[in-house]
Parts: C-alpha cells; sequence; structure tokens
C-alpha cells in the first residue's frame, strides 16, 4: 500500500545520523553494506562488467567528497549518501504498484521487489538519489536499514544495528529512534545541531546529517603570541636556571 | 533526465490518441456525429490503435512486465496508476460511445457518452502529466505548465488528426483546420511560455543545502563515490549541451507548432486541404517527440547536484 | 537448509591485521565483519576488509605452480607439479648453498611471517635478505627505535583516551587504518584538537581542525621551528629530560679528536653529567644529582665537555630556525608556526592530564599519580618517504622528549612489546664459517658503530642492496627497492637466485618500472639472464609474476595459517601484548600452498638447522606445526598466549600441542591487559621493565633511557673524518660526516638538491587510497568500482596558471621521463604540489582484468617517472634515490613539471608498456 501509513502515537522512527565531522570518508560502510546485502533476503546486489572497462554496480550506499568554503574555514567534507526513510517519501507514493512502502511501526521505507514492476518512478520520485535499478533482476533496490540485521534475533543484541553503522571506522554513524528524545541518536541531533539534507523540498528525512565543527578543548591561543624581544633565550636560562632533581 | 523511446512514444502516442478521441466525443457531443458516423467509427478505430500502440510501447520501459497488472492497484496515491486506470477505464468507454454512434448517432446517450469518452481521454491524459508534474525534485515538470502543457498538445495533436480525417472522410476541412490552427497557436503559445518559465526558474536547491552545509558555504564536488557512470547519473543526470538544446528548441518549435498552424491556416483557406492536413499531422508528430525528448533532456534532477551537476 | 558457520580468523586485505568473523553458508563466503572483541579493531572493518569476499573470488588467482617457457615478461608458462617446483628449487638452492650462500637474495613484500622468513635466511646463511619495510617506513622504525626505542605506527600509538592535542605529521589513509579511525574518534567525541600536517588534505586531513599544507619535505624543519619557538619561551620539560633522556649527559668537545662527539664515560662506562649540586663529574644515572643542562666542563683526562642539551639548545636557537627563517621554504606562514607552537606549549603545560594512579620508577620512586602532556604525535610515509625522513622523524621524537610527551598520559604511548633497549636489538648477521654456516645472527639488526657494518676490506657493500654499508648504515630494514637495480648491476657473480615474495617489483612497487623490467629481463653476451634465476611467489597474477622463471602459488589469507607473532610485527597496544593467527577458513580448490609451508617445507628438504629434525628430514609438517613448536629461544615461540602443557603460561612456556585450538577457542587471538599502574612511562616504570623482562620481551629490566643524543651516529661521523680501523670509502666520507649527526638536521632532499629546481618546480607525491591496499584492489569487483583510475590532483590557482582544467590530459615530467594523467583540481593541497592515488595503474593483462580496463587505459603509476638512482652521481657509482642513513626510499622527493597535452591527444594514459597476460599450457595428465 503507497498510501502513507498513519503514524501511531509512539512509533518509532529508526533511522541514522551521520557525523560529517567524523567522515573520513574511507567506504566502509557502502562495502560493507554491499557485502551484507548482497547475500541478505533480498538477493544479489548485482555488479555488471565486473573486470571489464566500465565497472559498475547496484550499491544502497555511496561517498562522495566535496571541498567547501565557509566564511570560518576551508575543508574537505566527506558525504556518505543513503535512502533518508523520510517522513513523507514521495518514492512510496508514486509507486503504481504497492511495491514501495513505509512501515508505520519503525518508519522504515522498503522495497518489495517480489511486486516491485521496475519502472523506475520512484527513483525519478527521490531527491536525494538513494534508489538504484537492479537490471539483473528488473526491480528497483534501496537501503533496507538492514531490517534483517536489526530485528534478527539469531544475531547478539549488539550486533542489531545496521551493517554501516556497525563497521564505521570513525564511528561516523549512529543508529536509533529518532522519534524517542532521550534515545542518544536524537540527543547527539540535539547537542550537535543535526540538519536535514535538502529541507526546502519537504520529505523531511528521518535521518540526520551532523556538520562539521571545530574542537571542543581548548588548544591555547588563537592569536599568535608576539615575537618575544631580542635577548632570545631569555626564558630559558632562567628555566635552566631552576634546580632539577633526577 | 534520460529520454527514454518507450516513454517519448508512450506520451506522444497516447496525446493523439486521447486528443484525437476528445475531438471525435466533442464533435458527437455537438451532436454533429450523425452528419457521418464513418468519421467516428475509423477516428474511433485510430484512436484505440494509437492509444494501445503507446500503452504497449511503455511497457518496454518497465523492468518486470509480466507485473505490469500490478501498476493498476495504487490509483489512491500515484499518478502512474491512475494513468493505467484511466487508460483501462477509457477502453470501455470508448467502445460504448462507438457503438452507440454506430446504432444512434442521434440519440442523446451518444451525446452523452462523446462527452464521457472525451473526459475519459482527457483525464488520462492529465493523469500522465501528473505524473511528472508530481515529481518534485524536477523543477522542470513540478510546475503549473506541465498539466496544462500536456492536455493542450493533446488537443492540438489529436486535432491535426481530426481534421485530417475530415478532409479524408468527409472531404472538406476548413472548420477543423482553422480550429487546429487555433490550437497549434495555443500550443506554440504555451511551450514558449513553459520555456520561458523553466528558463527563469531558480535551482529548487543548492548543493550545500544537498548536504547540509549552511547557505553562505561554496561547496565544490572532489570526487564522486565511483569512477564509471552509475544507474542515478544515467538515470537523472542525463545532459545536453545549451547551444545543441536551443537548436532543438527552434525544430521543435517550427515543426511542432508552426508548420501546422501555417499548414492549417493554409487548409482553412481552402488551400491543398488533404496535403496540408496530412503534413500538418507528419509535423506535429515529428515535432512533438522533439518537444517530449526535450521535455526530458531538459528537466535536471535535484539528485544530479551530489554529482556537481546543475539543476 | 543451508549449513551456516563462523570462523573467527585474521584480515589481510592491508597490513592492519584486523580481527575478523568469516560467515559462510554452504561453505561459501557469505560475509565478513569485525570481531568485536578484537583488541585491533573491536568490530569495525574497512572498505578493503569488508571486500574480501571479492578477492577470494578474484580472476587474478593463480592456480598452480609454473615454469616459463617463453622469454621473461612474456607471460608464458607450462604448469607442472608442486613437486616438480620444488624439485627445482631445491637443486637450485642446495647448489647455491654449497658454494655462496649469499648468491640467494630473499626479498619478501608485505608479509607477516619475517621471522619465519628471516630466520629461514640466517639458517640457509645468506645475509641477502629483506622485506619490504626499506621502501615503506624504514625512516619511522630506525629514527624511533634509534630514539625512543619504540616506533610510530607498529610500537607505538597516541593515548586516544586522553590527548588534547593530537599532531599527524604526514599520515594519509596509510597504515593502522582502522586503529587511526577509531582513535580519532576518540578524540572527536572528546572534542581534542586535531593538526594535520600534511601537503594534501584529504582522508584524516579532511577532519583536522587544523590543515597545515606542508610543502613535501620540509615537515622536519617545521618541527624543528617548534623547536626553536619553545626554546626561546623556555616551555620545556627539564625534569623529564634529566630523568628519562640522555640530554645531561656529557658530550665531549674535543674537535679533531677521535672522542669527540662521543659521550663521556667513567670507568665503568657509565655516561656522565655534571651535578650542580656537589659541582663534581657524576654518573648520569645517579640519584638525586641536581645535573647542568648548559655549560661546558672538563673531564678528569683534560679534554672539555658538555651536556648533550646544551649542544641542542644551541643549534636550534639559532635564527635559521626561526619560523620567520623556514616560512617561504615549509610553505606555512611564520605566524602560524608561533601559534602551534604557543599551542603545543599551552596543552603540554597548562592543561596536563593528572591520573591519580601511583606507579614505581626503576629507581624504587614511588609517584603518587601519573602527570602527562597531552600533546600526541603520529607520523608517518609524508615523513617516511624523504632522504631527509630519518632526522625529520628524530626530529619530531626530540620535539616529543623535550615536551616530556613519550608514553606519558595523553602522549604518545609504546604499543607492547616496547619499548626495547635503544636500539633494540643486536648488530645484523654476518657470515662465519664455510658455507652453509648460519648467520651469526638474523640478517637484519641494529648496527651501533663501523664495527657493526656489512662492508669489505675496502669498505664496499656485503650486501646485494647494499644496507649496512656506508651507503645506508642504518638500514634496518634493507633496500628492497634497489635489489633488483643491484642484481642487474652486479650480474651472476653476485647474484644467482632472487626470490620475492608478495611484493609487486617489476610494477608499483618498483621506482621506474620501464626500467626494472628491462633489467629483469635483460640478457649478458652469452644470451644468459643478467639475474640468473627469479622465482617469485604469490597469490595472484601480479605483474612480477610474468618475469618469473618460477612462480609458487599462493593461497588467499582465507585459505592458510598465520601467525601475527611477538616476535615479528605484533599487534599489542599500549594497554598489554597481543597476538593472533590466521585459520583456513575456504579449501581453495587450486593446486597451491601458503608460501610459508612451502618455504618450510624446502627448508626442510635443504637440511637446513633448525628447521631439520636430529634424525633428518624435516621438522615441522606445516607452518602451522611450526608456528605452536618452534622456540626461538627456551621457551619462546611464536605464538605467547596459551603456552605451557595445560595452556596456561603465557609469553614463556612449553610449546603446547593444543594452542592453536585455544587460539581459536578465543577468537583468533590472545591479548592481555596490563595492570593500570604499568600503563605509563614505560622507560622507566619497575613494575613493567621487570614483567616485559619475565614475558621475555627484553632482556634485562634496566631503564630505557631516551636517546635526544644519538651516539652511534657520531661514531659513524668519527669514522668518516678517518678515526678508527673501519673508515668509508673516500666517495662516501663527505656524507657521512653531514648526515650522521647526533642531533636532527635538515636539508633539502637529496634528488632535489641535485635536479634544475628551475625546470622541475613542483612537487609529486602519491598516498594510498583508503578503500585500496597497493596492488591488490584493481582485482576486487567492488573496490575497482570505487577507483578503477586515478587523477592528477593540482591546486585550482595552479592549474589556472597553467590552463588546465579538470579532466585534461597532462604530461607529467621529471628528469628520467614522462606519464600522462589527466588533471583534477582542488583547493586542499598545497600549492607546488601535485598528487595521486597511488597503484591504481597496472599492466595490461595483468591481475585477471580484461583488455579494455581503465586501469590499464587511462590509470597511471607515478612511478614510471621516479628514478632509484640520483642524478648525476656517476655511471660507475650510482647512488640509490634513498635516505643516506637509512636507505629508506625517497619516494616522495620527486620533482616535476607540466605541460597540458594537445586536445587531440589520445583518451589514454602513457607510458602504456605492452601486455603481458599469462598464457599457461596446461600440465600434461602424464601419471607421476
Amino acid at each position: 500500500m503507497t498510501m502513507l501509513p498513519e503514524r501511531a502515537p509512539g512509533a518509532r522512527k529508526m533511522g541514522l545520523v551521520i557525523d560529517l565531522d567524523t567522515c573520513v570518508g574511507c567506504h566502509a560502510c557502502a562495502v560493507n553494506c554491499k557485502e551484507w546485502n548482497t547475500g541478505g533476503e533480498a538477493g544479489i546486489l548485482p555488479d555488471y562488467d565486473k573486470y571489464g572497462a566500465n565497472p559498475d554496480g547496484v550499491w544502497f550506499n555511496r561517498i562522495h567528497s566535496y571541498e567547501t568554503d565557509s566564511p570560518q574555514r576551508s575543508r574537505t567534507v566527506n558525504f556518505p549518501r543513503s535512502c533518508l526513510h523520510c517522513e513523507n517519501p514521495l518514492c512510496v507514493t508514486v509507486c503504481p504498484t504497492g511495491a514501495s512502502f513505509k512501515r508505520a511501526e519503525d518508519g522504515i521505507v522498503l522495497i518489495n521487489t517480489d511486486i516491485c514492476i521496475g519502472c523506475k518512478l520512484c527513483s525519478w520520485a527521490c531527491p536525494y538519489g538513494a534508489r538504484e535499478f537492479d537490471e539483473d533482476n528488473g526491480v528497483m533496490r534501496k537501503c533496507t536499514l538492514c531490517i534483517d540485521r536489526i530485528y534478527n534475533e539469531a544475531l547478539p543484541e549488539a550486533e542489531r544495528e545496521p551493517a554501516c553503522v556497525a563497521t564505521c571506522p570513525a564511528k561516523a554513524r549512529h543508529f536509533g529512534d529518532l522519534a524517542d528524545p532521550a534515545s542518544p541518536v536524537a540527543k547527539l541531533v540535539e547537542e550537535r545541531g543535526g540538519v536535514d539534507l535538502l529541507a526546502e523540498l519537504g520529505y523531511r528525512p528521518t535521518n540526520k546529517y551532523l556538520p562539521p565543527r571545530q574542537a571542543q578543548i581548548p588548544s591555547g591561543p588563537e592569536e599568535t603570541p608576539a615575537q618575544p624581544a631580542p635577548g632570545v633565550g631569555g626564558a630559558l636560562l632562567r628555566l635552566l636556571d631552576k634546580a632539577l632533581s633526577r | 533526465m534520460r529520454p527514454a523511446a518507450s516513454i517519448l512514444l508512450l506520451t506522444t502516442l497516447t496525446g493523439f490518441a486521447y486528443g484525437l478521441l476528445a475531438w471525435l466525443g466533442l464533435y458527437a457531443a455537438a451532436g454533429a456525429a450523425g452528419a457521418d458516423r464513418t468519421l467516428i467509427l475509423i477516428g474511433v478505430g485510430l484512436v484505440i490503435v494509437l492509444a494501445t500502440a503507446g500503452l504497449a510501447t511503455s511497457a518496454l520501459h518497465l523492468g518486470r512486465r509480466e507485473r505490469a497488472w500490478r501498476a493498476f492497484s495504487q490509483w489512491r496515491s500515484s499518478w502512474l496508476s491512475r494513468e493505467g486506470v484511466a487508460a483501462l477505464f477509457t477502453y470501455p468507454v470508448t467502445l460504448a460511445f462507438v457503438a452507440c454512434v454506430y446504432r444512434a448517432p442521434h440519440a442523446p446517450l451518444t451525446r452523452l457518452l462523446g462527452a464521457a469518452a472525451t473526459l475519459a481521454g482527457l483525464g488520462t491524459v492529465y493523469c500522465t502529466a501528473m505524473i511528472y508534474g508530481s515529481l518534485k525534485p524536477i523543477r522542470q515538470w513540478h510546475n503549473r505548465h506541465t498539466a496544462p502543457d500536456y492536455l493542450i498538445f493533446a488537443l492540438f495533436s489529436g486535432g491535426t488528426l481530426f481534421a485530417l480525417l475530415h478532409t479524408v472522410v468527409i472531404g472538406t476541412g476548413a472548420w477543423p483546420a482553422a480550429l487546429v490552427a487555433l490550437a497549434a497557436a495555443v500550443a506554440l503559445l504555451a511551450k514558449l511560455a513553459y520555456w520561458r518559465h523553466i528558463d527563469q526558474q531558480q535551482p529548487l536547491a543548492t548543493l550545500a543545502s544537498a548536504i547540509g552545509m549552511a547557505h553562505d558555504t561554496v561547496v565544490r564536488p572532489l570526487d564522486a563515490p565511483h569512477f564509471t557512470e552509475n544507474f542515478v547519473l544515467r538515470e537523472m543526470g542525463f545532459q545536453i549541451a545549451r547551444r545543441h538544446g536551443m537548436k532543438l528548441r527552434r525544430i521543435a518549435l517550427g515543426l511542432g507548432f508552426l508548420l501546422p498552424l501555417l499548414l492549417s491556416l493554409l487548409g482553412a483557406a481552402g488551400g491543398v486541404p488533404l496535403v496540408s492536413s496530412a503534413l500538418a499531422v507528419a509535423c506535429a508528430a515529428l515535432g512533438l517527440l522533439t518537444e517530449r525528448w526535450l521535455f526530458f533532456a531538459q528537466a535536471t534532477h535535484v539528485s544530479a547536484l551530489y554529482y556537481g551537476r546543475s539543476v | 537448509m543451508s549449513v551456516k558457520s563462523v570462523a573467527h580468523t585474521t584480515c589481510y586485505m592491508c597490513a592492519c591485521r584486523c580481527g575478523i568473523k568469516v560467515h559462510l553458508e554452504d561453505g561459501r563466503l557469505r560475509y565478513i565483519e569485525g570481531n568485536r572483541d578484537h583488541p585491533i579493531n573491536r568490530g569495525v572493518l574497512c572498505a578493503k576488509g569488508s571486500a574480501g569476499i571479492m578477492t577470494a573470488l578474484s580472476p587474478a588467482r593463480l592456480r598452480g605452480p609454473l615454469k616459463r617457457t617463453g622469454p621473461r615478461g612474456s607471460g608464458t608458462f607450462e604448469a607442472i607439479s608442486w613437486e616438480e617446483a620444488l624439485r627445482l628449487l631445491t637443486e637450485r638452492l642446495t647448489a647455491i648453498r654449497a658454494s655462496d650462500p649469499n648468491r640467494l637474495a630473499l626479498f619478501t613484500g608485505r608479509d607477516q611471517s619475517q621471522s619465519l622468513t628471516g630466520h629461514f635466511a640466517r639458517m640457509f646463511g645468506t645475509i641477502n635478505f629483506a622485506a619490504h619495510g626499506g621502501f615503506c617506513s624504514v625512516n619511522m622504525a630506525a629514527a624511533g627505535l634509534y630514539s625512543l626505542g619504540g616506533a610510530f605506527w607498529e610500537f607505538g600509538e597516541p593515548d586516544w583516551e586522553h590527548a588534547r592535542l593530537f599532531l599527524l605529521f604526514g599520515v594519509a589513509e596509510d597504515h593502522d587504518s582502522n586503529p587511526i579511525k577509531l582513535g580519532l574518534a576518540r578524540l572527536k567525541a572528546r572534542g581534542a584538537k586535531i593538526v594535520s600536517f600534511n601537503p594534501v588534505r584529504t582522508g584524516y586531513s579532511a577532519i583536522a581542525d587544523e590543515f597545515i599544507a606542508v610543502t613535501p619535505g620540509t615537515d622536519g624543519l617545521l618541527v624543528l621551528a617548534l623547536i626553536h619557538c619553545l626554546l626561546e619561551a623556555g616551555q620545556i620539560d627539564t625534569e623529564f629530560l634529566v630523568r628519562y633522556t640522555n640530554a645531561h649527559h656529557l658530550v665531549i668537545d674535543q674537535p679533531g679528536s677521535a672522542e669527540h662527539g662521543l659521550i663521556a664515560r667513567d670507568a665503568e662506562g657509565r655516561p656522565l653529567a655534571f651535578d650542580r649540586t656537589s659541582g663534581a663529574l657524576v654518573a648520569a644515572e645517579t640519584l638525586g644529582i641536581d645535573p647542568a643542562l648548559v655549560g661546558r666542563f672538563t673531564l678528569p683526562e683534560g679534554s672539555a665537555a658538555r651536556p648533550a642539551f646544551a649542544l641542542l639548545a644551541e643549534r636550534y636557537s639559532e635564527p635559521s630556525y626561526a619560523p620567520e627563517a623556514v616560512a617561504a621554504r615549509c610553505g606555512v606562514a611564520a605566524t602560524t608556526i608561533r601559534r602551534l607552537a604557543a599551542q603545543i606549549a599551552e596543552a603540554a603545560f597548562h592543561q596536563p592530564v593528572v591520573l591519580e594512579q601511583p606507579w614505581t620508577d626503576t629507581a624504587g620512586r614511588r609517584h603518587e599519580r601519573m602527570v602527562g602532556r597531552p600533546v600526541a604525535i603520529h607520523a608517518m610515509r609524508g615523513i617516511s618517504a624523504h632522504s631527509n625522513g630519518f632526522h625529520s622523524c628524530r626530529a619530531i621524537h626530540v620535539l616529543q622528549m623535550l615536551l616530556g610527551a613519550v608514553d606519558t598520559p595523553g602522549s604518545w604511548r609504546y604499543k607492547s612489546p616496547y619499548p626495547k633497549p635503544i636500539p633494540g636489538g643486536g648488530p645484523p648477521g654476518r657470515t662465519v664459517g664455510p658455507p652453509g654456516t648460519p648467520l651469526d645472527a638474523a640478517p637484519l639488526g641494529f648496527p651501533l658503530g663501523p664495527e657493526d657494518l656489512l662492508v669489505d676490506a675496502e669498505g664496499e657493500a656485503l650486501r646485494l642492496d647494499r644496507a649496512f654499508s656506508w651507503e645506508a648504515p642504518l638500514a634496518i630494514h634493507g633496500l628492497m627497492h634497489m635489489a633488483i637495480a643491484r642484481a642487474f648491476e652486479a650480474g651472476a657473480q653476485k647474484i644467482d637466485t632472487l626470490f620475492l615474495f608478495m611484493s609487486n617489483m617489476a610494477w608499483n612497487s618498483a621506482m621506474n618500472p620501464g626500467e626494472t623490467t628491462r633489467m629483469l629481463s635483460a640478457t649478458d653476451e652469452h644470451g644468459e639472464y643478467r639475474i640468473p634465476f627469479v622465482v617469485v611467489a604469490d597469490a595472484f597474477a601480479s605483474e612480477t609474476v610474468a618475469y618469473a622463471d618460477l612462480v609458487l602459488p599462493d593461497t588467499t589469507y582465507l585459505e592458510r595459517y598465520d601467525c601475527i607473532s611477538l616476535l615479528d610485527r605484533p599487534i599489542g597496544s599500549a594497554h598489554g601484548p597481543a597476538d593472533a593467527i590466521r585459520v583456513p577458513v575456504l579449501d581453495p580448490g587450486r593446486d597451491v600452498r601458503p608460501f610459508q609451508d612451502v618455504l618450510i617445507e624446502l627448508a626442510g628438504r635443504l637440511g637446513l638447522a633448525d628447521f631439520t629434525a636430529a634424525q633428518g628430514g624435516p621438522l615441522y609438517a606445516s607452518y602451522a606445526d611450526y608456528i605452536v613448536r618452534h622456540q626461538r629461544r627456551p621457551g619462546i615461540g611464536p605464538l605467547a598466549g596459551f603456552r605451557g602443557a595445560d595452556g596456561t603460561a603465557v609469553g614463556r612456556g612449553e610449546p603446547n600441542p593444543d594452542q592453536l585450538r585455544r587460539y581459536v577457542q578465543n577468537g583468533g587471538f590472545w591479548s592481555q591487559h596490563l595492570p593500570p599502574q604499568q600503563l605509563y612511562y614505560k622507560f622507566a616504570n619497575r613494575d613493567y621493565l621487570l614483567g616485559a623482562q619475565q614475558m621475555g620481551f627484553i632482556g634485562s629490566a634496566d631503564p630505557i633511557v631516551l636517546q635526544l643524543y644519538c651516539e652511534p651516529l657520531q661514531r659513524l661521523r668519527l669514522a668518516a673524518e678517518g678515526h678508527g680501523p673501519r673508515v668509508p670509502p673516500q666517495r662516501l666520507r663527505a656524507r657521512i660526516a653531514r648526515y650522521c649527526d647526533p642531533l636532527p638536521i635538515w636539508y633539502l632532499p637529496l634528488e632535489q638538491s641535485m635536479s634544475e629546481r628551475s625546470r622541475y618546480p613542483l612537487h609529486a607525491i602519491t598516498q594510498r587510497p583508503m578503500a585500496m591496499y597497493h596492488s591488490w584492489g584493481s582485482q576486487n569487483a567492488w573496490l575497482r568500482q570505487i577507483l578503477p583510475e586515478n587523477r592528477l590532483y593540482l591546486h585550482r590557482e595552479l592549474a589556472a596558471e597553467l590552463g588546465i582544467e579538470d579532466e585534461d590530459w597532462v604530461w607529467v615530467e621529471s628528469r628520467t621521463g614522462r606519464v600522462k594523467a589527466r588533471a583534477r583540481t582542488m583547493s586542499g593541497v598545497n600549492r607546488h604540489t601535485v598528487w595521486t592515488w597511488n597503484a591504481v595503474g597496472k599492466r595490461a593483462g595483468a591481475w585477471g582484468l580484461k583488455p579494455d580496463a581503465p586501469e590499464f587505459t587511462r590509470g597511471f603509476l607515478l612511478n614510471h617517472v621516479i628514478s632509484e638512482f640520483l642524478p648525476g652521481s656517476g655511471a660507475d657509482a650510482p647512488q640509490s634515490n634513498s635516505d643516506p642513513v637509512t636507505g629508506q626510499a625517497a619516494w616522495f622527493d620527486l620533482t616535476v613539471r607540466l605541460e597540458r597535452c594537445p586536445p587531440d591527444s589520445p583518451d589514454e594514459t602513457a607510458p602504456r608498456p605492452g601486455a603481458n597476460p599469462l598464457r599457461i599450457k596446461p600440465r600434461s595428465e602424464k601419471p607421476t
């Protein structure tokens, strides 16, 4: 059913918080996602021309890098991009078959590949480029928030998180219930000023991104200290005059 | 957006078909069906052939054609589903209409069914238009032009067919040609207004907002995630050079609207009606295919921002 | 119902050695994830590790032993049996060993079994052994081991929990990748400040709070300027210096004498210091003295002496080290350098980390708390891969010592089993006795003076690669990058068999691959190959395989046993020692064998001591057997955990036949946590040192005195001045005298001082992409989607100046050649530096890729324009492009110029040497 579900009071909003201040752009999340999902319940994520001229394939998560100049500073920003599990997912409502759907209980947006007809309209409806077409199976594919991990009772509790989160070496990815203001992810968003991507389009993404920031521990003078007056070494000599004890 | 041949054919063919159906329906609704049933019978036959061909072509676009029937289920939210339902609904209405025309061309029911067929056909066109018009990430589609333009182009292109049929079947075509000239002029103005609109539109978003940076941040792409083209870029990052686009616009404008306008005026004035109305159909078909190609090719998708494309 | 299982083993998609859980379904790989209990990666896994499945399925995997049938480089082979391969090799090596064992040169790449391969070489009796350290990071290792008794990366780590200011020098996405990322996350979580000194702002530098786009090769100068500022401001930890370093040791000041610059010692050989309380010369180690750090004193025999610190302070207080004097050269504003120095001092001295943890020093004094200097430093390839890298790295260690920021809370810390006495082992092994006698020590060691060098009567190198000679006296990892060039040069008299393992020496591991492959296939006047016999052991069809006479196919990392041993490059951390194993998870299904198994079988066939049973015949059935039963010293074997008959002993203990099973039960590794009182000040922490001695890490529990002043270098320098029985050849004397300075110096990288700077004004460097590991990435169907070709990155302003736009083809020209690359502009790069990802370009035909793969057509190797020889160094005695102290390959000294290609230039890179895909004649099916 592609009508958006009524959100039950107290329903969870599971999603990711991605820390752009910490992401080093290593692609670990993207590859581990590919690995988990290619053998997962939804079937192989295809690769095309694996060893040839145009290697390509379906990925649920792709890592861009940008250079940014703001009035404060310049920096390089690594940016992982995947489905944001929007609260207002046009990708779901445009689906003619009901293959795309948003779950009422946790807000996860999924594709039922058994009934998808591969019309690609959902990919047109997503401003984030999060849906990709599986040429081998003629259906659309997207991030499942590792639904086959997060509720998998065969896994130890600590491992019930998306593969991208579990594997992230820089701990730049966090998973949790964003509807619960007391959850660690909601607190992170609150403390760090987490933002929506393309907020102006009104999709109300569940996933949030934490913008880059400056170090929090004071690191001493931000201004250049005055160059000591001539008579260099005075301070050192005074220091060396002090008695020492080995 | 990548101009996929199947979709260009679908929208152009169904435009012709349902536009023609509207003309035939209105013709009957106006009580003119009795004058010559043949026109409507042949016309409806053409509508069914063209619409079916268009719909069949569109199935080529699907990854899983055998599941196409599932597309009729989500009419409550999906314009694509509604398009399917509307197209399906149009068949019985059209058949009932043509049956009535055959049996009782003067009956009020026939006139009613003529109006209903018009609405069903144009309704289908409207659904098609709204598939595009509802897509927020594509500013060239998600605007107040898309739906009216599709209807106008359908009426215009269907009109050229109607004028041709009228000329062939009845022998004269002056008044239809005059109406088509009017439709062509409206279509031409609508298209110009559309181009003017999208050329002046502000981008929907900036790369800074796409990656969650403050608005005063200048963002330049450094490295894309993967080196080779991927689905998003192929499907939604389609680009044509501005100069090339302008050339195609002139072709679409001249071939699709201006020539049919002139030919229809010629027909309306009584000059070589068969030749002029036939040429008008051919020009409109080629021109509208070009126009439709541009409608896709010049549409930009917000997701291409991530790859440093301007949208 | 499918059969599912999970195996714990160790990753080998790079050298990080992360613990992994491998999920199998019906015997097929399903999923590889990080092991949450593992001390290295704590559950995380990088892109490479996560792509292990595709490497296990790589089309480049070799399928069986090969014997060359066509010319070298043609790739034409016939498949042979293992029996034939081993017989061939045994015959050849037996003959070599009987005449001159040094005619076997065994060079291994990024393997993690050097304690085995080195031991094989020692028992075989060849000095010609090295691993890849010489072209990787020997500058770091040597500078660290000779200064601190530990080093960056493998022997040390920042105190991620307590550092407030973290300085990264020349660290790209290489080495210790997951631990550094985990550490950065912890710094970020606490809000510590990260400063990255790097010409390129990607990866870790991208998330640094401050990025300093230093000019390549000038980091050492920048650090000396920071030292200048700290001295100027009196911001140094003198208490730390006199307690833990040799700052107060008196250095003989008698220019021209044979003792000049050596540490003054008393009759027992103990260094002397001047006690300001008693006004007398006393043993520097005496407790309670107030040692002078400046001044000039007269020794009993009449010569003058000054504290080492005085020499240091005098040198770096010179105006030539002032920020204003170095700013232009380093590409960093003087005000920035001064501000950074002030921030360093602020963090170290005004925000100390105090842990309420008592500890006891080696003098038996109890300290109530641990006071730390929370300035942590990590440095890597950008420091190491320059010909001035040894001294640059020493400069960083001197900075750490001046701050008292060595193994204290918040600073850089030793990883167990380090620290070791400085330096950490005996001299390199040498040939003793008739052919076939083992060397007297392991082939790689730590020279302390001229007497330890491997040189002949004329002072010329004995080793093929000239390590431990006057050309590279402290080449503690050898000079693998010179092995082929020197073997070609020396000819068959010196070398018969060049045995390479797991290193792509004909391509991305070679400077100048074009010349290297020419040398590999060059013949003499009789039509015989200049390098008579080349054996390559590798799991994959690398470029080098095509140049082998005999190919020994290795398994992938998921198909064999291995040990990550404390005898080699362990996985210990500051929290305690650890080691690990690999276990076979997959059945290879190919006629391949683990290299280590093959080496052990070969050793048995050759009858090498330590590998042969008393009654004759091989001592070990396999590497797994060796791992369990081999004892390097009584009770000490490759694995430290679960020793003793009942598996309860750690460190020392009888071999335990059940050891591997115990490791498997424990998740594939063993680790031990040090008690809190042993976690810092390990160089002088009594409890720690006693424990380390018990474990067999160190021979004695004496304090380890940090070497601000590096006396072994002065011994070499005195020889260059003509003192002593062993002196350098005349042509190298000035060089030794200049570069063997006991205090850090900075000099222009050698190549730059010898080449035409106005013609080649740009620096060119490479870095390793985070998702690739050297040549291995491109065979991986997932990783190559990320990076199937590379770009040459340059600053936007430089590009504008040269009229270069994104995606333009440009010629990158150096003094030795040119390579065609596609440009990409950016702003986060030093204005005068261009760079690219390393090892993406491949030779057509290699790595199982199709002929039109972008790796062949557009990917390029910067190596094509790097020479292994310095310019103008003479055809008779060409000098290697290496650090003159350690022999470290100076990859990053390269300078180039750029020129835009004409617009009609074909859309492909150049040079593109002809393809050499493997063409293998199948084995005839005759019964054996």
